[in-house]
């Protein structure tokens, strides 16, 4: 195993749908406005007072096995040794196989550039020792971003002691984000 | 929901390039079977030479011009990803559209060859005899066209995220689908030559293709049962077929008047054939109604496919 493997882990029931983390993300890598790097799945039920409104940050899982990278024509869409999953913007042709093969919808296409985009990690941030965007800006501490390789580390920590769940792994994917429950 | 991302101009490709993988491997079988030493159907095999390479030559611009920078597209070939589809169908569908031009080289008549190369101004080593090569060129036709044919489904199929697609019956029914659509092309050709109707390689290809729907035809059913049988994910996204928005478009114009009306019709025209041994029916207005039908099923058969398929995922 490669000693860093980064990863979220999303305290969902913290979450108050304030979307600080769409907007910090929006600014930080100057996402066109029409499309999200990440987003918040909202479900609502029952009528009042017995109700139950859910809120569940999602973005790119930066999957073990991603489904998106294997489909790739042109290697463009790559996958660090730290479990990153990235897009050389200047080997994407635009053909959009990664946004179909994405269990998660979590890719788009930028028109105006005619390549496909997503969430990076904020890799340029977490190469420098920072968090990504959307983890600094979070106001209620829903997300945790670390280092899932360091057995001491709080993710390990958090995933030791709590129960939690990802989305869809019947794709094989493997994806790398927890929901605490 | 997710949104549709490969639309039109990708279905008109996967029809295409099936098209001329179907045109291909018939007129090559054509070509390939010989009768006292002499090719069995040569008007097949030649009809099959000069369409072939057209389609796919269109789909492929179609499918560069569907990309969102389409002057990146010569990345295709500067990579090769054996895990990704895309990539191996690019260097199959290269190497399918070169050995269709050889073809048609080789069955094009020697006035009309000379002709081109003096009005296209090409190298005088071109105007070259290719006729000894053709049973080898249809011989490797087999493997090539094949692999084109299948490799459209194989796009769809090997995506784990739509359960629509994600099953290997659709591989092979793009591949039986393309060859009929190929065969149909063909059928269409021969029964619109006013001259004569050629009542030998007509029914080789009638028979050609009833085997093919056929086959077809029982690929769609385990495709539906399979499915029915399957999870709820797989389940799911066959509503789509089977009580949602492409009901109508896949049991009555695909399945009735895409696949099981021509099948009637080109089993009623061998049937004289099949009993006392006299040719044909010989109807030229509905050999080529069924012909016509045989690749609007095709047609139908990808859009279908493409459309669903990018509806389908699993719901958490």
């Amino acid at each position: 195993m490669h000693d860093k493997r980064y990863a979220l882990v999303i305290d969902s029931r913290k979450c108050i749908n304030c979307k600080a983390c769409v907007v910090a993300c929006r600014a930080e890598n100057q996402v066109p406005l029409g499309a999200s790097r990440d987003w918040i799945g909202e479900e609502h039920r029952g009528t009042w007072p017995r109700l139950l409104a859910a809120f569940q940050p999602e973005q790119c899982h930066h999957c073990v096995n991603p489904s998106c990278v294997r489909v790739c024509p042109t290697g463009a869409s790559y996958q660090r040794d730290d479990g990153v999953v990235l897009i050389k913007e200047e080997d994407c042709i635009g053909c959009r196989y990664c946004m179909i093969a994405c269990p998660y919808n979590a890719r788009f296409f930028r028109e105006d550039k005619g390549v496909v985009e997503k969430c990076t990690f904020c890799a340029h941030r977490v190469d420098r020792g920072e968090s990504p965007a959307c983890v600094e800006t979070c106001p209620s501490k829903v997300r945790v971003f670390g280092n899932l390789a360091d057995p001491a580390g709080k993710l390990q920590q958090l995933l030791a002691t709590r129960q939690f769940h990802v989305m869809k792994p019947q794709t094989g994917n493997d994806p790398q984000i927890y929901y605490l429950l | 929901m997710p949104k549709i991302e490969w639309g039109i101009l990708i279905v008109n490709y996967l029809f295409l390039g099936g098209l001329s993988a179907g045109i291909y491997f018939i007129a090559a079988l054509a070509t390939y079977l010989q009768e006292k030493d002499e090719t069995a159907y040569a008007r097949i095999a030649r009809y099959g030479a000069m369409m072939a390479p057209w389609p796919v030559a269109l789909g492929s611009l179609l499918l560069i011009f569907d990309l969102g920078n389409w002057w990146r597209f010569y990345k295709l070939f500067v990579h090769f990803r054996w895990q990704s589809p895309m990539s191996i169908g690019s260097w199959l569908l290269l190497l399918f559209t070169a050995l269709t031009l050889v073809n048609f080289w080789a069955w094009l008549p020697e006035e009309r060859r000379t002709a081109l190369v003096a009005r296209l101004r090409l190298p005088r080593w071109l105007d070259r005899d290719l006729a000894g090569s053709r049973r080898l060129l249809a011989a490797a036709g087999f493997p090539l066209s094949v692999g084109v044919a299948i490799y459209t489904g194989v796009l769809l199929g090997a995506v784990q995220a739509r359960p629509f697609w994600n099953t290997n019956l659709v591989a092979q029914m793009f591949l039986f689908s393309a060859l009929s659509t190929g065969c149909g092309v063909l059928i269409l050709a021969l029964s619109l030559n006013r001259k004569r109707l050629d009542a030998t390689q007509l029914r080789f290809l009638y028979t050609l293709d009833i085997c093919l729907i056929t086959l077809e035809f029982f690929i769609v059913l385990p495709y539906l049962l399979h499915g029915e049988l399957s999870v709820e994910a797989v389940r799911n996204s066959l509503a789509l077929i089977l009580g949602g928005p492409y009901t109508l478009v896949f049991w009555l114009l695909f399945m009735g008047t895409g696949l099981l009306v021509p099948l009637a019709i080109e089993v009623w025209e061998i049937a004289p054939a099949l009993g006392s041994g006299a040719p044909l029916h010989h109807n030229r207005r509905l050999a080529a109604l069924a012909a016509v039908l045989v690749v609007c099923g095709g047609y139908l058969l990808r859009y279908i496919f493409v459309y669903a398929g990018q509806l389908s995922s699993f719901s958490r």
